[in-house]
């Protein structure tokens, strides 16, 4: 009876949601071309960027790039604090391991050779294409976020793959490194309004070649920002957390 | 600095102290830390709040101020646009974030990442208050509800993960709805600024007509959920009664609201939309009534205040929806609005401070159930209470709530009734109003002295009662009398922000009227009368069934889809 009654209610909220829906998914009418041509035409030399995209992400809708910055922070720092409050509900948890068992390890269960050898040359590697990625978004495809994530990918290959703790993963120092880009992605933000250009203002002046700058610049930093407050959550996730 | 650059300054100001709170949180010692989190919540949520009320006469006499982010062209950029309700919703915010956090310093959760999440969460509510774009919009809601998650998750309480991981569920999956409508109404008009959009709608005929109306009704209703009107209410409960408590605050005073009154703006947008306003405020008048008689249900204290905020928040959405149905801009409209914000504002100010005194007697005694809980005051001494202050602004708290004058409840509730006059919603408010009575008197019970001598702790340690809880109490307990003494001034103050026109007086002649007198004498006694029922054996059966009726986690998305399907049928 209980489980005919939650058929049923799964099966309304899906139709209702369909139906809803339905029109909106269904519209033939043609997409909007304004926009487009105007950013075909004006992109580039409004900001300076070849790259469109970048244009847009961080020039005439950088608002909407900081309220998704802040919501990565916000999240991450949630999630922080429920991992150190299980952290410190938890007891000594059942070790699963995973490595074979000519390795002979006691701790550190779950890396195997294969894991540690694969991760630690790959982890260079990859970490120079997060920044490139990140350094190029305004010419190529790619970006702040983009570049960030591989970066923390590249550092979540490095923790895995030495059994010593370098300073690229160490928590502490990952975690001064994201405050201190947050910092200064909010004041470079907040410089337009004393250059006279209104928040998120472009401080260079706009039309010369050294506007463009200003977007490497904030690329740099949401990319540092991006990349380090991954790789300590990761870190964290991983049991790793520094001094805990 | 231009006035652009000062309007904005709610919202960059708080993202600046936040970074460099967190900046020093990483870098420094701990003393300088806690001297950097004071200064950043002065200039990060005072200082903004005094450069914007200079703009009052401004926003007074041209309406709005208007700037596009980063100088680009109007049509390609995000527009940010202050008027009198941004103003407002920046007031209302700031005004119950400082007491929340003077009272968090000692009751916890006060640590620095608290502070920068609060100070996050303000510039994300002046960023909704401003923005005229509806993406970013969309972006500064998903802020500010994260902030929420995160917050509620802080709590102590076992259940406190589960319930911010079943509002995330929940709002993160009506949000998609959210963007889904903004990419129809992307498709339609080709923009998402709200005057290019508004303009477009207008040219739309034969089906896209139908495509534009369910674009608006994927928006509103998401929107609609943080707000908690009934079917989309039951995330609420849960998420209010296990988080920290000065975090409960916050929610039910500011989090409700703000969404709310954002939501104006898009209503403006077609003739359509305005049209849903009036089965919306219907739905709020049912919301106060259900909500009053769940929350006399209660056993649990802090429960019992998060339905009535439902209940509450019902008031405010029947004259909210009113309001719009009768066009903003009219006299009736706009008043009505004015009185939706009042009631917002002083709701926000008595169940901040009704939230923050239950939550520190209850701690002391570590006891939440209304039914077995006595003798709160001596668990207050226990934990080294000298006078009995707690019970005090408790007490102007309970008092605000079941609106007797001289505090702002009776003046903001009976403005509301008194626009509502002679509709179905007024019949339904009047009722709502007798169950905050009885229930109010239900909850007041547990300061009754105990009728079996308190269990006194073995280990008598001497602890002082933190002087930064009763700094808390007696600032909301204050402005709750304030707004209620200079009401007069507080009401001019809001009709001159939502509509610019000449606004009438409402002075004391107009609420001390012998109706009004009679009217809540009526209230008081039969608030009583019905307190005396539910103690009763049968009304105990009752209230038991009731209490007993709580949704699992898909109900929460029932009662979306449930929202969702009778809009979408009322505009088909």
């Amino acid at each position: 009876m209980k489980r005919t009654w939650f058929i049923f209610k799964v099966i309304f909220i899906l139709l209702v949601v369909t139906l809803a829906m339905l029109p909106v998914i269904l519209s033939s009418h043609p997409w909007p071309v304004a926009s487009r041509d105007y950013l075909y035409e004006n992109a580039l030399s409004d900001t300076g960027a070849v790259n469109t995209v970048s244009s847009i992400y961080l020039g005439y809708r950088a608002m909407d790039t900081l309220g998704e910055t802040l919501v990565l922070l916000v999240s991450i720092t949630g999630t922080m604090g429920i991992l150190i409050n299980l952290g410190r509900e938890s007891e000594e948890e059942e070790a699963v391991s995973f490595s074979l068992a000519p390795e002979k390890r006691a701790t550190n269960a779950q890396r195997t050779h294969l894991l540690e050898v694969v991760a630690s040359k790959l982890g260079p590697v990859v970490l120079l294409f997060g920044f490139y990625v990140m350094l190029y978004g305004h010419i190529s495809p790619g970006g702040g976020f983009q570049g960030g994530v591989i970066v923390a990918s590249a550092i979540v290959f490095l923790a895995l793959g030495t059994e010593t703790q370098s300073k690229l993963t160490n928590t502490t120092v990952l975690g001064r490194i994201e405050t201190l880009s947050f910092l200064v992605l909010i004041i470079v933000a907040t410089s337009g309004v004393f250059f006279e250009r209104g928040f998120f203002g472009n401080p260079i002046k706009s039309g010369s070649s050294l506007s463009v700058n200003f977007i490497i610049l904030l690329n740099i930093i949401i990319g540092l920002k991006v990349g380090t407050s991954i790789a300590v959550m990761c870190i964290a996730m991983m049991g790793g957390r520094h001094g805990h | 600095m231009s006035s652009e650059s000062l309007f904005l300054s709610p919202v960059y100001l708080p993202l600046l102290s936040a970074a460099g709170i967190l900046f020093i949180k990483s870098f420094c010692p701990t003393s300088i830390k806690r001297i950097a989190e004071y200064l950043g919540i002065l200039i990060g949520l005072v200082l903004p709040l005094l450069l914007v009320l200079r703009l009052y006469p401004i926003v007074q006499n041209q309406g709005y101020i208007e700037t596009t982010i980063g100088g680009y062209a109007q049509h390609i950029g995000i527009i940010y646009r202050f008027d009198g309700m941004s103003l407002l919703l920046i007031l209302l915010a700031a005004a119950i974030t400082l007491p929340a956090w003077i009272f968090s310093r000692n009751e916890g959760p006060g640590h620095s990442y608290f502070t920068a999440l609060l100070l996050i969460q303000n510039a994300s509510i002046a960023a909704i208050g401003m923005a005229a774009d509806l993406f970013n919009l969309f972006v500064c809601l998903e802020l500010m509800g994260v902030t929420a998650y995160v917050l509620i998750a802080t709590g102590k309480k076992a259940n406190a993960a589960y319930a911010s991981f079943s509002y995330l569920m929940l709002s993160s999956s009506a949000m998609v709805f959210f963007l889904l409508g903004t990419f129809g109404l992307y498709n339609l008009t080709g923009s998402l600024r709200y005057e290019a959009i508004a303009m477009g709608l207008e040219t739309l005929s034969g089906r896209n007509q139908y495509v534009a109306h369910f674009s608006l009704l994927l928006i509103i209703v998401p929107v609609l959920l943080r707000v908690a009107v009934m079917p989309l209410s039951l995330w609420l409960v849960d998420a209010h009664s296990k988080a920290p408590h000065a975090v409960s605050a916050l929610l039910s005073g500011v989090l409700l609201k703000v969404p709310l009154f954002a939501l104006i703006r898009i209503f403006s947008l077609s003739p359509f939309a305005s049209s849903l306003a009036l089965p919306i405020s219907y739905a709020g008048a049912v919301t106060a009534l259900v909500g009053v008689l769940l929350a006399l249900s209660q056993s649990d204290a802090k429960q019992l205040l998060a339905y009535h905020s439902i209940s509450q928040i019902g008031y405010i959405v029947s004259a909210w929806g009113l309001a719009l149905h009768a066009g903003v801009t009219t006299m009736t409209g706009s008043l009505l609005l004015s009185a939706s914000f009042f009631h917002a504002f002083s709701h926000a100010q008595f169940k901040a401070l009704l939230f923050l005194t239950i939550g520190k007697t209850t701690d002391a005694a570590g006891n939440r159930n209304v039914y077995t809980f006595r003798g709160a005051n001596q668990a207050l001494r226990n934990v080294g209470e000298r006078v009995p202050l707690t019970m005090l602004c408790f007490l102007v708290g309970a008092l605000s709530i079941s609106a007797l004058p001289p505090f702002n409840g009776f003046y903001s509730k009976t403005l509301v009734t008194y626009t509502l006059k002679g509709s179905l919603h007024y019949t339904f408010l009047t009722l709502a109003s007798v169950g905050t009575v009885a229930s109010f008197i239900k909850l007041s019970r547990i300061f009754l002295p105990s009728k079996q001598p308190m269990v006194l702790p073995a280990v008598k340690e001497k602890n002082r009662f933190p002087v930064s809880s009763h700094l808390a109490f007696i600032l909301l307990a204050l402005s709750c009398l304030a707004v209620g003494l200079f009401s007069e001034q507080m009401i001019l103050f809001i009709t001159r922000l939502i509509s610019s026109e000449e606004a009438q007086t409402y002075g004391s002649s107009f609420f001390f009227t012998q109706d009004n007198l009679i009217k809540t004498t009526l209230t008081v006694l039969s608030g009583i009368v019905l307190f005396a029922l539910a103690v009763s054996r049968p009304g105990k059966y009752v209230l038991h069934l009731l209490e007993k009726r709580r949704g699992g986690f898909t109900d929460l998305f029932l009662g979306f889809a449930t929202a969702l399907g009778a809009l979408a049928l009322f505009a088909w």
